[in-house]
């Protein structure tokens, strides 16, 4: 995943954005009550904490009961002495175990909500965000950032609430004991927390850089292994391995240079903390001279002064990732607040329904009269693809784009699946502009097959039942006969229960093809479009699929781009496109005999094809 | 991979891991012993702390006989004749100890990362090397993700093995030994005491986190599912809008997501009840000590300040066994991380297996004799018999259908793969004694997909001589104009400083080509083969690239595979592959007269008729 890391880089920023946070904090809502009871255990936990030294300081004072260098026991209170000990294991065993459950129960419901929340959110989207945003971009919004932002608010929020409870019952114990050994020892405590702020935000930051490098490095093997064969006809290896060697070098110096800064750092903190010992015994070893404090307080100020470490380091890591996950908060509101720019006006839903709860009732049927009126189009970067583009197709015709790449093929058929919108113009299904009836209704009567088709884990039934999800196991079965898939699927040891693999790894092109032709017939859509396989597959499934694809077209409007000769020979009208504009069109016969674009085309595309034919 | 070995296999398997994982270490092992050194006295140091506390209440405030612990060398510095001074140069002393040991864990620390910075460095770059280095069938099934999550992962699992997990668990052995053997000269009783739930703890920790570990397991596969169905889901925006399953997708996540969580939830339960569990079962044993110890205090078996001193190494020993656990537990994971990378690191790569030795004069003459090919996991031959002679500045085109063994014939000649049967010569040289590097330096090929560097398009023409890049040669404009990109080059925003690749703009096909092939002119060729690598340019720029290539590689011997019948007939002559054989050879016009099917070829192609229409009803 890290090769999509420079991307991220764009979301780093070092002030505290109190919108992104509030957005964040609002899917703590509903969950309220764990972050309520974690934060309540939390508390208690630290006072438990704080309160462990006094017992050992009752057991020395009121049991051993030093006096001027003698101590006059009184083994009498020891029943008290372990009573108290082990109420303390009690609350402190069932405190560990109500905050690691409430807390843990903030962090995974946490991630739950975000991840929905942005998958909802994904569905609503349209086609454009998905061909501006890179796959590896979304999946880590799903998946490191929400971890990170659960993780951080729910451990991070518990761990500060002890750290603080902590050290504020730490003060005010000590105050009430002594107050002058008191500030003593925690005279220290302010130099902690300055110098633990420092080091923990430079760790922070020497270990992002560190990621950067390391993110390099896996785009370096990345290339390595794609560019293998290039790599050895150009006998670049050792250059290569230069180049490598520039980034691990790099690594390796950052790596020994982080770890140094850290090192540093738990070194400063002891070397702070037996001051602050030395102080505590020196001012109270004095003190017990004079009488002013017990031999138990000395031990407890001297734990004490231990116990400090603690709660500033996890107080000043907090502050260090806060800083951190706010990028990966500013990445998921980011995506969770992206404006759909094609979606259903309210009208339209009003008497359609939503994208998740139709209307059927409403939906009127769809005959398949397409028609483009001076259709302007254009991509968010880029030239203007379309301009005034007209066209008038009528219900049951078949269409074939023909034309080299960028001549506009893909956008037409983009805009007839609504999953662009004309930038001026309309385009009018039934003779009204789609925009008025719901992507719903428009999606629920349109079939479509990619040129690479994209199938889902999961088995062959499940596969083409995606066309219908409602179809029963016959009306699948029909389908799949329908487009010649029947047989190969029945040649599998599983048949119909056949996994497919992820996005259909365990089938071939050919087998890919066919099954969501089956997909696509049990849709049984008004309007078909079809981007044909470039792709060269083995006679046989050849045949199958010509044949399939005369069934899928038969009485329905359908689009395709096409590649195979025997689909374009067929097509009620072919269009030749150009920049956009269609600069012939007519039937197989007409064009050829007008020895125009079409025939040019045809004879240096199709010739390989041709003689494959004519050896037949 | 690892789920299907057998356990006998599985134990072999560790025992070789374990030796691996030494082994990787190699000459860097004195800096690992540096850091242990640094480790036994820094521990050290670190049981004396608490015999200060002793010494203050034992030996200033006068509670014990016995008098102080701490030992002799130290006890020299603290002679004073008053308590208060006394204090005073413990005070000091105690500071200046830790101080001590403040700059040793630095050092130890900056130590360790040196060692295992190197280590990971050394491995990483092996790692790369031999990868780059293994041969053609190798990389033609491999699988990017996998290989690539050894490559990090894994290594950075191993890292963390040797420059966190060997070091924290000798700290904590060394912490326990020598608070063991501080506590046993106070009093071997209460020692003895101290260690009785010690061992109970370490056993519980090992066997949670062994079992943790498959919890993980199941979690991990709960995740990977639903993240697989983002990932379709995303990948696959269109199918599911253009079927309108928008809901049913979301219905679908919600059950991923749930049972995701759910298990993840599973494992907090479980870590709460450990935590839980086990913080009770340590204090339970800090309890007896504490018992104990007044008793002992009591009746004057040791002193007021031993005791303090006996709370304190208590923690040392309780605390550090839980960790233990954690680290055994977590032992398991490296050894896959290892045995992982082995698999890789183990196999032979291509300049090893098979490579020559001679370096001779290349001047262009090739001559396949009677050579058959097979791919290792084919029962076929792909390519079978084949025997020509082609003498030095020949142009060659190759023609045929797709499959029929066009490209593999030209990946034998820059041996990407190594023919069975038969033997191929390069000026008289059998090119299985000619080392591999000089030979591929020796024949350009320009493939019908070229890979280009995440670079510029200066430093990806430059590529083969990198002076060019600092010196800002002329020649790369030069050899961009003779593939006919100049022009393309210089309409981009930034020209040639344009970065390309993965994380640059996207060319398209023909440009990519073209970039693929001026790059191969930097330097000349004896031989040079395009392997369909004008497919994407149209014809005109092809006859235009091709005769600017004649004027300049006038001596050079020339292959190209085309589809392109106008390109083929001006070659000097033409071999038509059909199923691994050549079925014809010969100039443009004997082949024309032979009617066979170059001719039929030729006749499609130059002048298509209507025939073809009355040839499409098959149905």
């Amino acid at each position: 995943m890290s090769d999509f890391a420079y991307e991220e880089d764009s979301y780093t920023s070092n002030k505290i954005d109190w919108n992104v946070w509030k957005k964040i904090f609002s899917f703590l809502k509903p969950i309220k009550k764990f972050v309520i009871l974690s934060i309540a255990a939390m508390a208690v936990l630290a006072a438990t904490d704080a309160i462990y030294p006094y017992i050992s300081k009752f057991a020395i004072d009121e049991i051993i009961a030093p006096n001027q260098g003698v101590v006059e026991v009184n083994l009498d209170k020891l029943p008290v002495f372990i009573g108290m000990y082990v109420v303390f294991m009690i609350i402190q065993a069932i405190m560990v175990y109500l905050f690691i459950y409430w807390a843990g129960k903030v962090q995974t419901e946490l991630a739950y909500n975000i991840r929905k929340k942005a998958f909802h959110h994904l569905q609503v989207l349209p086609f454009s965000y998905y061909d501006r945003t890179r796959v590896g971009w979304i999946m880590a919004r799903m998946t490191s950032d929400s971890r990170n932002l659960s993780d951080i608010l729910s451990w991070g929020i518990i761990d500060f609430t002890w750290g603080v409870f902590l050290m504020v019952t730490l003060i005010v114990v000590m105050f009430l004991i002594n107050p002058i050994l008191a500030l003593i020892a925690i005279a220290i405590v302010p130099v902690l927390f300055v110098i633990s702020t420092y080091f923990r935000r430079h760790i922070l930051k020497a270990y992002r850089s560190i990621r950067k490098v390391n993110s390099k490095i896996t785009g370096a093997y990345n290339e390595g292994l794609t560019g293998a064969v290039t790599t050895k006809t150009l006998v670049l290896e050792q250059a290569n391995f230069n180049d490598f060697d520039g980034l691990t070098t790099d690594m390796r110096k950052q790596s020994i240079r982080a770890a140094m800064f850290q090192g540093m750092y738990f070194p400063t903190v002891i070397f702070l903390i037996s001051i602050g010992i030395a102080l505590v015994y020196y001012a109270g070893g004095n003190m017990v001279f004079e009488k002013a404090i017990s031999v138990g307080t000395l031990y407890l100020f001297t734990s004490y002064v231990w116990q400090f470490f603690d709660p500033v380091n996890n107080i000043a890591t907090i502050f260090a990732q806060f800083q951190q996950a706010q990028a990966s908060a500013e990445r998921i509101v980011s995506l969770i607040e992206t404006k759909p720019e094609i979606a259903d006006t309210d009208e339209v839903v009003n008497t359609y329904g939503t994208l998740f709860d139709y209307k059927r009732e409403n939906f009127e049927p769809l005959m398949g009269d397409v028609a483009f009126r001076n259709v302007t189009f254009k991509y968010h970067v880029g030239e203007q693809v379309l301009t005034d583009f007209n066209l008038d197709v009528k219900a049951g015709e078949s269409i074939a784009l023909v034309g080299h790449t960028g001549a506009g093929k893909t956008t037409i058929v983009n805009l007839i699946c609504r999953f662009y919108e004309p930038t001026a113009g309309q385009i009018l299904i039934d003779g009204v502009d789609y925009k008025k009836r719901s992507l719903g209704w428009l999606h629920s009567n349109l079939g479509y097959v990619l040129q690479d088709p994209h199938l889902f884990s999961g088995s062959v039934m499940e596969n083409i039942r995606y066309g219908k999800l409602s179809a029963s196991d016959e009306e699948v079965i029909e389908a799949a006969k329908a487009v010649e898939a029947h047989e190969f699927i029945m040649r599998f040891e599983k048949g119909y229960q056949t996994e497919c693999g992820e996005g259909g790894s365990r089938l071939s092109v050919g087998q890919k093809q066919l099954v969501s032709f089956a997909r696509a017939i049990l849709a049984d859509p008004k309007i078909l479009v079809l981007d044909e396989a470039t792709s060269s597959v083995d006679t046989e499934t050849e045949q199958l699929i010509q044949t399939a694809i005369h069934r899928l077209l038969k009485g329905r409007t359908s689009f395709i781009v096409a590649h195979r000769l025997s689909t374009i020979v067929h097509s009620d009208r072919i269009l030749v496109l150009e920049d956009g504009r269609v600069i012939e069109s007519g039937s197989h016969r007409e064009l050829i005999q007008s020895q125009g674009h079409y025939y040019k085309l045809y004879t240096n595309q199709y010739s390989e094809e041709m003689l494959e034919r004519s050896k037949h | 991979m690892e789920t299907s070995m057998t356990e006998s296999k599985k134990k072999q398997g560790i025992g070789r891991s374990m030796r691996l994982m030494f082994a990787w270490i190699g000459k860097f092992w004195p800096l690992l012993i540096a850091s242990f050194i640094f480790l036994f006295f820094i521990s050290y140091i670190r049981t004396i702390i608490p015999l200060f506390g002793q010494h203050i209440i034992d030996e200033i405030l006068g509670y014990s006989e016995s008098g102080s612990r701490l030992p002799g060398f130290l006890m020299r510095l603290l002679q004073a004749d008053t308590p208060q001074k006394q204090l005073f140069l413990t005070a000091l002393l105690l500071v200046a100890i830790e101080l001590t040991r403040a700059l040793m864990i630095f050092v130890r620390r900056t130590l360790t990362a040196v060692f295992s910075e190197r280590v990971s460095y050394q491995l990483r770059n092996g790692f790369y090397r031999k990868l780059q280095d293994m041969g053609y069938s190798f990389h033609s099934h491999v699988e990017t993700g996998d290989i690539i999550q050894r490559a990090t992962t894994d290594i950075e699992t191993y890292k963390r093995f040797i420059g966190d997990q060997i070091i924290e668990v000798m700290r904590l052995l060394l912490l326990v030994g020598l608070s063991i053997w501080q506590m046993a000269k106070l009093n071997i009783d209460l020692t003895l005491i101290s260690l009785i739930i010690a061992p109970i703890i370490l056993t519980i920790a090992i066997f949670y986190f062994r079992k943790v570990e498959k919890l993980f397991q199941v979690i991990e596969a709960d995740e990977a599912k639903m993240t697989t169905h983002v990932q379709e889901n995303v990948s696959g925006a269109r199918v599911v809008k253009a079927f309108a399953n928008e809901r049913f997708e979301i219905e679908k996540f919600e059950g991923l997501n749930r049972k995701f969580t759910d298990s993840d939830m599973r494992l907090v339960r479980k870590m709460s009840l450990f935590w839980s569990a086990t913080d009770f079962i340590c204090f339970a044993q800090f309890c007896l000590i504490a018992v104990f110890g007044i008793v002992y205090t009591a009746n004057d078996t040791i002193s007021l300040g031993m005791y303090t001193a006996f709370l304190i190494y208590a923690g040392h020993i309780i605390w550090p066994m839980r960790q233990l656990g954690r680290l055994v537990g977590d032992f398991s994971k490296t050894s896959v991380a290892v045995s992982r990378l082995d698999q890789i690191l183990v196999q032979q790569d291509e300049y090893v297996a098979q490579n020559g030795t001679l370096m001779p004069e290349i001047t262009g003459n090739v001559r396949f004799d009677h050579v058959s090919f097979r791919f290792a996991d084919s029962t076929y031959h792909q390519l079978q018999n084949i025997d020509f002679q082609v003498n030095k500045g020949e142009t060659i085109a190759i023609i045929g259908k797709t499959g029929s063994g066009k490209s593999t014939l030209m990946n034998l000649l820059v041996r990407l793969l190594d023919y069975q049967e038969g033997t191929i010569l390069i000026d008289d040289t059998p090119i299985d004694q000619i080392e591999k590097h000089h030979l591929r330096r020796h024949i350009g090929i320009i493939l019908q997909q070229p890979f280009l560097f995440s670079k510029t398009v200066e430093e990806n023409i430059g590529i083969a001589d990198r002076n060019l890049w600092t010196t800002k040669s002329q020649r790369i404009q030069e050899v961009a104009k003779i593939a006919h990109v100049h022009d393309d080059i210089i309409h981009f925003e930034k020209g040639y400083q344009t970065m390309v690749g993965e994380r640059g703009v996207t060319l398209s096909g023909g440009q990519k080509q073209r970039v693929a092939i001026a790059r191969m002119l930097l330097n000349p060729k004896p031989i040079l083969i395009f392997d369909d690598s004008l497919s994407a340019v149209d014809t005109k720029t092809d006859i235009q690239i091709r005769n600017a290539l004649k004027k300049e590689w006038k001596q050079s011997t020339v292959f190209i595979i085309t589809h392109r019948i106008t390109t083929a007939k001006e070659a000097d002559r033409i071999f038509v592959l059909d199923h691994g054989v050549i079925a014809e050879s010969g100039t443009h016009q004997s082949l024309i007269e032979l009617e066979g099917l170059y001719k039929a070829i030729w006749d499609i192609q130059s002048k298509i008729d209507f025939q073809v229409e009355g040839g499409e009803d098959h149905e």
